[in-house]
């Protein structure tokens, strides 16, 4: 019991730390646009974030599983691309788009979860070669950027639908529904096979399952990321989808997503998400030289990364 | 307990210091934008104008041409009183990561947005919510689709049409190429090839035996090159649609001591210093180019506009040809390969284009 409690307390204050990098950024924010905690802002902001949110909880969940997801960003193309091509009219019409977008992405999560849990193969080699397979597909759907989505959907999701900021209602429904997932036999099979898989394979888990189940999962939520950015653009490009890979890796070792599986919570990996995105328009805003922006965002990356190292090691001892 | 707070009272110290580095940054660099309080004026005017360019690259050195370009008319300009400050936002590939810096430049009051779009169709919402907004936006050299923004381009089916039909009268309607197109999937590639493609429709002798994607890069397409020749050693020319491509091509062919079939081209030096040392064994070619003055046409057309001018919504620039006659006018045997020689266009040719 004793030690469990420890195990919560240091969850705690590595989570701690990253919220208070989270307010320094926000702090930051304020001073430069005062206009931050309104509700236009708040609107404009979280559709900006909520892609790599909704990336790098899928991201989480095949990490918490012990692997890693490279075919991430073509996935989130893909899904984009079946959405936007769809010819959505009315709101049956643009369900209907994101139905088939989201059975897609979730199938492509499948076919990653089956090759891994079955031909044996690391997930870095797996998801490398997924990301050509999905990638191609990609472009067989969607050759070049077009597609369309509803205008009214488009400026509801921009602007906000009578005042309400639907990505951010988006992201909270997500998070809630994964709260409740990872209560159940399903959400707790998928720490224990990510922390030890023979383990959980001699504790009688079906742990094959458990992995497809898994990068399926990661499929939804990319194929949500997907739709997400359709609708936040108004139309899909095939190649857009690349950076979303790397940025939700860096999202979820920010939140505290261990390389090596089972450790860490989605709402680390929230927060890891905000701090990159609200890093980046503060760079825009302090007007520092396009190149040392990038040197600025990798220095606070490896300094709240380092410092993160530092905390879970001292609190281990 | 205590150890804790030590370790979160280390963690905001840490973030502290990194966050000071930036405000830091920032005090050096905010004394060049002078005009920053102004709130950007509803009625047309054109002085004092805060202005921003967010591009989707700025390290190819077409960009850092461009950039040097704009930044002169922009001293120019600055010194005429008409801007008072001028910014340069990076996306480094990151479309999303554009949307945001539009988006902050909206917040900040920009008066003009330039823009080099890393998607045809992504940025939209974004630019239209700008115009929306009171400020001049124009695109230029990768446009964007959106109807509400001034787009400064050159016709890129007509630059594939272009060198096709040079191409295709170079080798009598008749013969097999090979085609070296750029990424799958990006606009400006596409276009290209579909120009390309409706000429090689009138010319059914002309066989394409082989469809090369590749990055507008010399390395990568070296290599796409190499394996398509490899399987196509008897080919009789090559449809190129970018600088790189056409150098990687020349280069393998002058390497393997091939014959050295017609290949299109683009001004880029590596290309053109090539082109002048094979001349005398019978090489030959057509290229042209993506100049690098759409970017002061776009500035121009921008103050143009808050002068009252009224300027056209598409402004077609035309595309500068490069023959075996003119090449002693381009090529720079002294500057890098990786270098785009262009003349800057005249003042009163800017004029006629921006419609005043």
């Amino acid at each position: 019991m004793r030690e469990r409690l420890a195990v919560a307390a240091r969850g705690n204050t590595d989570l701690l730390a990253l919220a208070a990098l989270l307010l320094l950024v926000l702090a930051a924010y304020q001073h430069y646009d005062s206009s931050l905690l309104t509700p236009a802002s708040i609107t404009i902001l979280s559709a900006q974030f909520l892609p790599l949110i909704l990336a790098a909880a899928g991201q989480t969940t095949v990490m918490l599983l012990g692997g890693i997801d490279l075919s991430l960003g073509a996935v989130l193309a893909l899904a984009m691309a079946v959405f936007a091509t769809y010819e959505a009219q009315g709101a049956g019409g643009v369900l209907a788009a994101a139905g088939l977008a989201l059975c897609v992405a979730v199938a492509a999560g499948a076919v990653n979860g089956a090759l891994v849990a079955y031909a044996g193969l690391p997930p870095i080699v797996v998801t490398l070669a997924a990301s050509f397979l999905w990638g191609g597909a990609t472009l067989v759907v969607l050759p070049q950027p077009g597609g369309q989505v509803p205008a009214g959907l488009v400026d509801a999701y921009n602007n906000g639908w009578n005042g309400v900021a639907l990505p951010a209602v988006t992201v909270a429904v997500v998070l809630g529904l994964w709260r409740l997932l990872r209560t159940t036999r399903h959400g707790l099979a998928l720490y224990a096979v990510g922390g030890n898989e023979h383990g959980a394979y001699a504790s009688g888990l079906h742990t094959r399952g458990v992995k497809i189940a898994g990068y399926a999962l990661a499929g939804a939520f990319t194929g949500l990321a997907g739709i997400g950015l359709a609708v936040q653009t108004g139309s899909a490009d095939p190649t857009i989808g690349a950076p979303y890979t790397l940025n939700s890796i860096a999202a979820c070792v920010l939140g505290g997503i261990s390389f090596f599986g089972g450790v860490g919570r989605m709402r680390g990996t929230v927060l890891g998400a905000l701090v990159i995105g609200l890093l980046t328009n503060l760079l825009l805003f302090t007007g520092i030289s396009p190149f040392y922006q990038l040197i600025v965002q990798g220095v606070i990356l490896v300094v709240a990364l380092a410092l993160k190292t530092y905390l879970t090691r001292e609190a281990a001892v | 307990m205590n150890a804790r707070s030590v370790r979160g009272a280390l963690a905001v110290a840490a973030s502290l210091c990194a966050l000071t580095g930036v405000t830091a940054c920032n005090v050096e660099s905010g004394s060049t934008s002078a005009g920053a309080d102004k709130s950007a004026s509803s009625a047309p005017s054109a002085k004092d104008l805060k202005v921003g360019w967010s591009t989707i690259y700025l390290t190819p050195s077409w960009m850092q041409q461009t950039l040097k370009m704009l930044q002169t008319d922009v001293d120019k300009l600055k010194s005429a009183g008409k801007v008072s400050s001028f910014k340069t936002f990076n996306a480094n590939g990151d479309t999303s990561q554009q949307i945001a810096q539009i988006r902050a430049m909206i917040q900040q009051k920009y008066d003009v947005i330039l823009v080099d779009a890393g998607s045809s169709t992504a940025l939209n919402p974004a630019l239209e919510q700008a115009v929306a907004a009171g400020i001049t936006v124009v695109a230029f050299d990768s446009l964007p689709t959106s109807t509400k923004v001034i787009r400064v381009g050159t016709d890129q089916k007509a630059w594939g049409s272009m060198m096709a039909e040079w191409l295709a009268k170079k080798l009598d309607g008749k013969g097999s190429i090979i085609a070296m197109n750029g990424p799958a999937g990006v606009a400006v590639s596409e276009d290209r090839w579909s120009g390309a493609e409706t000429v090689f429709k009138k010319y059914p002798d002309i066989k394409i035996v082989s469809n090369v994607h590749s990055e507008y890069n010399l390395a990568p397409a070296a290599q796409a090159f190499a394996s398509a020749y490899s399987a196509h050693p008897d080919i009789d020319g090559v449809f190129s649609q970018g600088g790189a491509l056409s150098a990687a091509a020349l280069q393998t062919l002058v390497k393997q001591d091939k014959k050295l079939v017609p290949i299109t081209g683009e001004n880029y030096n590596g290309f053109l210093k090539l082109w002048q040392s094979k001349q005398k064994e019978g090489f030959s070619s057509l290229a042209t180019a993506q100049p690098n003055y759409l970017s002061v046409i776009a500035l121009e057309a921008a103050v143009a506009k808050r002068e009252g001018v009224d300027v056209p919504q598409d402004i077609d620039v035309p595309l500068p040809e490069i023959t075996d006659d003119n090449l002693g006018d381009y090529a720079k045997p002294d500057q890098a390969d990786d270098s785009y020689p262009i003349n800057d266009l005249p003042q009163a040719d800017i004029d006629k284009l921006i419609g005043k």
